[in-house]
């Protein structure tokens, strides 16, 4: 996830800061022009990286709310005098922040491909509004002829018809956007935006909306693009339809990839890059006639960068920090510290699932104490799966009832019912994997809280961290808290998605094949671990390894081509004829113990 | 009336040569799920063709047999330098590029051909118009477009149905994984799929050049508006193409007719409304 | 001494982190029908993808008729003359039964061309009575009696049939192993993963268990029902 910059980072953005500081005293009227661009452009990309490297939404038209801003300039700015840019600098932002609002709930719904299209047709439209129509002197373009002034109380503050103010404001709001976007990534919101990129249907599946989260950040990310329009147009006095363009839109993600997406401090060195590298090829003088094909070089040169440095600048800046070798953790004794917490008990009655003819679960009634370890077993895996995905909400029942304490859940959505404190793992490990070991528990965590939208962690941050260092300990994982889970082994990786789900708060789990995939020792831990946790949770699981189920279960379910089978003690289980017959066949009748 | 009606055609020929540039497009997306932006750069390639081959040959449709071999190879070779390195990545690195590819054509047919436009001679044979319906009076050149973009559009469909290769590309749509399985190297299908979907784009170049004016930029607008008629008829459907570009086409002629100044407007429109009618296209699967 | 078809060396497969294959060898002679057997999630899928090439192993060598092939296309080892049919049947929906049948149709290794769409009707007349219909309107059944005929027609050496009778009626499973024991009367090597150790002891020549990523047994159906203890441990409760 997300961290401060590194001091490498820190180091360099500082040394960039401190060179802008001094660019008006070196460098021409037109070194300043030119570094203003640079900076308003930087501004512009922070919020598209904001958009595409923290939330994954790749936008195609994010220049549309660029253009916005820089027009709605034009529009405040009287004919003949200077506006006030304490007018018009919030108006801008205002303005695009709703655009993005009206256009993002429609965007937002979409996904992938199409979310890529819809962006793009929107930034389209408004282009060809802007170029055909006779709002704002249309293909030619529009001037706004005195540069705003901020004034207070009719006192002119700063004018920025003057360069030079204009250059240090523009530094100033480049440096508190930046730290304010880095900032807002680190919130518990940001967090979860940043889950949303990496795996967007777990997110969900953890009890969040992701779809306000999206909309919000969509917003957001307008509003400080209508930001830098604004500054823009203040810097030539002059916007154009263009500004709305698709192809403004490429070259800011152009500007994000060369930087290094999700980073936020990779858009200011992209921006740069990318103003040097047009400033480079287009002066005649130093690369002679190429310079009138600059457009070439630059093509090449993304190509090359998409097909040899994906991870763009900011790539250089990475540390890899050697993976912490394997734990030696065994399930901890807090668990014993605290005062036994009541599981959940489920209760089914008469649950049936049909798709169309096939019945995939038929008429099954069974009744699970707190406290003790479930499994599930059965000859085919049809039937268990969609058992569970019934249970969990995936599905609805075709008819029966789910009781979960003596709550009826039936029919529920999976949202609903993970906050009533039923957790599932699932048979593919389903966790982030870029991020740390706590950083996984922390969504979970997150996505529990009842108010999303949070920025501070507030009076639920001790609660949460409580929440995890409990979670950590009870599944072993508290000295590869800040392992990347990537890293881990693959038994690790399955502590984790347990450890998810007791941070955030689950209290009957429902794990699917937790055991695959693993040697003996893993085994042996997990087991270990499923029967420390019985103690405070109630456990199911569906699992092939008998040698494992018979050493954790205090119940066994066999479930056959949709039916129940038997249930009871694990010994009476195995001796059970009928279960025998349902796996071998008439050697289970022939194979007498 | 007589304005209505040669809107309409117009329209309806638009939307036919649209076809021939959408199809390639729907087909290598759905079949390689690569978004290639460089799509419309080969529209552009083909009416540049078609202008230096017609100065050569003397008749468009000797520089359309000439230009389709020289598009396919050129095709191929680009699916092999660059495009086969994103079937893995994701879209944002497969957009970046082939814009970057759409950045190193459009130099490179400034430096060959320049920034003017240059026409293409109609064919002496296609000069003059015919009178349909006694009603109207329309070029000849326009109706051996659409003829032609017809027979493209049947051939197409006769290629995919009833042919081994046509089989391969359907199958592939459907099942990526078993077609490898089952003995069918799908790195050379895929670049088959590739250069035969640029040609086809190529080829509407080709044969519009005479057209509309050959310039600079002509790729962009066919590039923007085959990726709608993709998005309006499904991903991966010839078919869907078929009927979305020609709605395309019929939408922009109304446009021009009855709302000149929002008729890019309208396009745009018509893709919102099938998006949320039907997510997956018209004749996309869900 | 006949070599193998296909023998497969201290094969490990991963997916993911997920150490699945441990230190796998398996071979089948020429001509020979093996049976995978062990309960789920304890590798035979991931095993057949290994050998034909859709999982590239991070350790061990496959090799085909002799020849390594260890990392190489699964459409080289399937022209090599490797037929895989997938738990699923990977029927394409969008093409017709025939369309299916002949779509990957050629002579096997040395010309050989065994195996014409005439016979493929003669041995799954079913087929033959639905050749117009969409794939996708198959029942399982017939779905299964198509993957298996459109292996067929490669005019494999080796078939590799991953769960040949799943979700399937008694009765449609026993045309199966029927059909099965005709393929394996015309020279055509298998390997069969399948749940029902009855008939599989009755079709193979030798039996291989896995449990866990590992070969637990690998002999004749004589000793494996001579060893009820291992029946229970692997492949009952």
């Amino acid at each position: 996830m997300l961290q401060r910059p590194s001091a490498l980072v820190a180091i360099v953005l500082t040394a960039l800061v401190v060179a802008a500081l001094l660019v008006p005293f070196v460098g021409g009227s037109y070194a300043i022009k030119f570094t203003t661009r640079v900076l308003v452009l930087a501004i512009f990309v922070i919020s598209l990286d904001f958009l595409i490297g923290i939330t994954g939404l790749v936008s195609f038209g994010h220049a549309m709310f660029f253009g916005l801003g820089a027009y709605s300039l034009y529009f405040i700015s009287p004919q003949a005098e200077a506006a006030n840019a304490l007018v018009a600098f919030p108006a801008a932002i205002l303005g695009a922040g709703v655009a993005a609002a009206i256009i993002g709930a429609f965007c937002v719904l979409t996904r992938g491909f199409y979310f890529i299209m819809v962006t793009l047709a929107f930034g389209q439209m408004l282009f060809s509004l802007f170029y055909t129509s006779r709002i704002a002197g249309g293909s030619d373009g529009a001037y706004i002829n005195v540069k705003p002034e901020v004034a207070l109380f009719g006192v002119t503050i700063l004018d920025f018809d003057r360069r030079t103010a204009f250059y240090y404001f523009c530094l100033a709001a480049l440096v508190l956007v930046y730290l304010g976007a880095l900032a807002l990534a680190r919130t518990p919101f940001g967090r979860v935006l940043q889950a949303i990129r990496r795996n967007e249907q777990r997110v969900g599946a953890l009890g969040v909306n992701t779809y306000t989260h999206k909309l919000l950040s969509f917003v957001l990310a307008g509003a400080i693009a209508g930001f830098a329009g604004v500054l823009f147009a203040t810097i030539d006095g002059y916007v154009t339809p263009d500004l709305f363009g698709w192809r403004q839109s490429g070259v800011a993600i152009m500007m994000v990839v060369l930087g290094g997406v999700g980073t936020l401090f990779g858009p200011i060195l992209g921006a740069l890059l990318y103003s040097a590298i047009e400033e480079v090829l287009k002066t005649g003088s130093w690369v002679g006639p190429i310079a009138n094909h600059w457009s070439l070089g630059l093509g090449l040169i993304l190509i090359a960068a998409v097909l040899a440095w994906p991870r763009g600048v900011a790539g250089l800046f990475e540390t890899h920090a050697p993976p912490a070798p394997p734990g030696r953790d065994q399930p901890s004794g807090d668990l014993q510290a605290e005062r036994p917490q009541r599981g959940k008990a489920l209760a089914v009655e008469g649950l049936t699932r049909a798709f169309g003819g096939l019945v995939a679960v038929n008429d099954v009634s069974l009744k699970l104490a707190p406290n003790l370890v479930h499994g599930v077993i059965g000859p085919n895996g049809a039937g268990k799966t969609t058992f569970i995905n019934v249970l969990t909400g995936a599905l609805k029942p075709t008819a029966g009832r789910i009781r979960l304490d003596d709550e009826d859940i039936s029919g529920r959505t999976p949202y609903a019912i993970a906050r009533c404190g039923l957790g599932r793992s699932y048979q593919r490990t389903n966790i982030f994997l870029p991020f740390t070991v706590r950083e996984n528990c922390l969504i979970a965590a997150h996505a529990r809280h009842p108010s999303p939208f949070r920025l501070r962690a507030g009076k639920f941050a001790r609660e949460e961290e409580r929440e995890i260092v409990h979670a950590l300990a009870a599944t072993g994982l508290s000295a590869r808290a800040d392992a990347r889970a990537s890293h881990l082994s693959h038994g690790e990786q399955r502590q984790l998605e347990i450890a998810m789900l007791l941070a955030s708060g689950a209290r009957l789990l429902i794990l699917d094949e937790p055991l695959g995939g693993m040697g003996a020792e893993e085994t042996g831990r997990v087991t270990a671990l499923l029967r420390a946790l019985s103690v405070n949770h109630t456990v199911v699981l569906i699992e092939h390894d008998m040698d494992a189920i018979f050493a954790a279960a205090d119940t066994l379910t066999v479930l056959v081509e949709g039916k129940l089978l038997a249930h009871g003690k694990p010994e009476d289980i195995r001796r059970d004829p009928a279960v025998r017959e349902a796996y071998l066949g008439r050697w289970g009748q022939e194979i007498v113990r | 009336m007589d304005l209505v009606l040669t809107q309409i055609f117009n329209g309806l020929q638009y939307g036919l040569l649209l076809f021939l540039a959408a199809s390639g497009l729907t087909l290598i997306l759905g079949i390689m799920g690569v978004i290639n932006l460089s799509h419309g750069s080969f529209y552009m390639l083909g009416a540049y063709l078609s202008l230096t081959l017609t100065s050569l040959t003397g008749d468009i449709f000797l520089s359309l047999a000439l230009g389709i071999p020289i598009a396919f190879a050129f095709g191929a070779a680009i699916e092999w330098l660059f495009i086969r390195h994103l079937y893995e990545r994701d879209h944002l690195q497969q957009v970046l590029l082939t814009f970057g590819l759409i950045l190193v054509f459009n130099e490179v047919q400034r430096i060959l051909w320049g920034t003017f436009p240059h026409s293409v001679p109609i064919p002496s044979y296609l000069s003059g118009s015919v009178k349909l319906f006694g009603l109207m009076s329309y070029p000849n050149y326009r109706i051996a477009v659409a003829g032609l973009c017809v027979a493209l559009a049947l051939a197409m469909m006769f290629v995919i149905q009833r042919t081994k290769i046509g089989r391969m590309i359907r199958a592939g749509e459907s099942n990526r994984e078993m077609v490898e399985v089952l003995g069918i190297d799908t790195r050379l299908l895929f670049r088959f799929v590739f250069a035969a979907g640029v040609t086809l784009a190529a080829a509407g170049g080709i044969i519009a050049a005479p057209i509309e004016s050959v310039y600079p930029g002509i790729g962009e607008s066919v590039l923007i508006t085959s990726l709608v008629v993709v998005v309006i008829g499904g991903i991966g459907s010839v078919r869907g193409a078929f009927v979305g570009a020609l709605l395309i086409g019929l939408a922009d002629a109304f446009g021009k007719v009855f709302l000149p100044e929002f008729a890019t407007g309208l396009v745009y429109a018509l893709m919102a409304a099938v998006l949320v009618a039907r997510p997956g296209g018209l004749f996309g699967r869900a | 001494m006949t070599a193998p078809v296909l023998a497969a060396e201290k094969i490990n497969s991963y997916y993911g982190q997920s150490h699945i294959l441990r230190g796998v060898d398996f071979h089948v002679m020429p001509r020979e029908t093996v049976s995978l057997l062990g309960r789920n999630g304890m590798g035979k899928t991931t095993l057949l993808r290994s050998l034909v090439g859709l999982v590239k192993p991070r350790s061990g060598r496959v090799f085909l008729h002799g020849a390594d092939i260890t990392g190489s296309r699964p459409s080289f080892a399937a022209r090599a003359g490797l037929a895989f049919i997938p738990e699923d049947r990977g029927i394409f929906p969008n093409l017709t039964v025939i369309e299916n049948l002949t779509f990957a149709a050629r002579p096997g290794r040395g010309a050989r061309v065994g195996w014409t769409l005439e016979r493929i009707y003669s041995l799954f007349p079913r087929l033959a009575e639905r050749r117009s219909h969409w794939g996708n309107e198959l029942s399982g059944g017939e779905q299964k009696m198509l993957s298996i005929g459109r292996a067929l027609m490669t005019n494999p050496d080796l078939i590799l049939l991953d769960e040949a009778t799943e979700g399937l009626a008694p009765k449609v499973r026993d045309e199966i192993w029927a059909t099965l024991r005709q393929i394996a009367a015309t020279g055509i090597a298998s390997i069969v993963v399948d749940k029902n150790l009855d008939d599989l002891l009755a079709l193979a020549e030798r039996h291989v268990v896995m449990a866990k990523g590992e070969i637990v047994f690998d002999g004749t159906a004589q000793a494996l029902k001579a060893d009820a203890a291992l029946i229970h441990r692997h492949l009952g409760v």
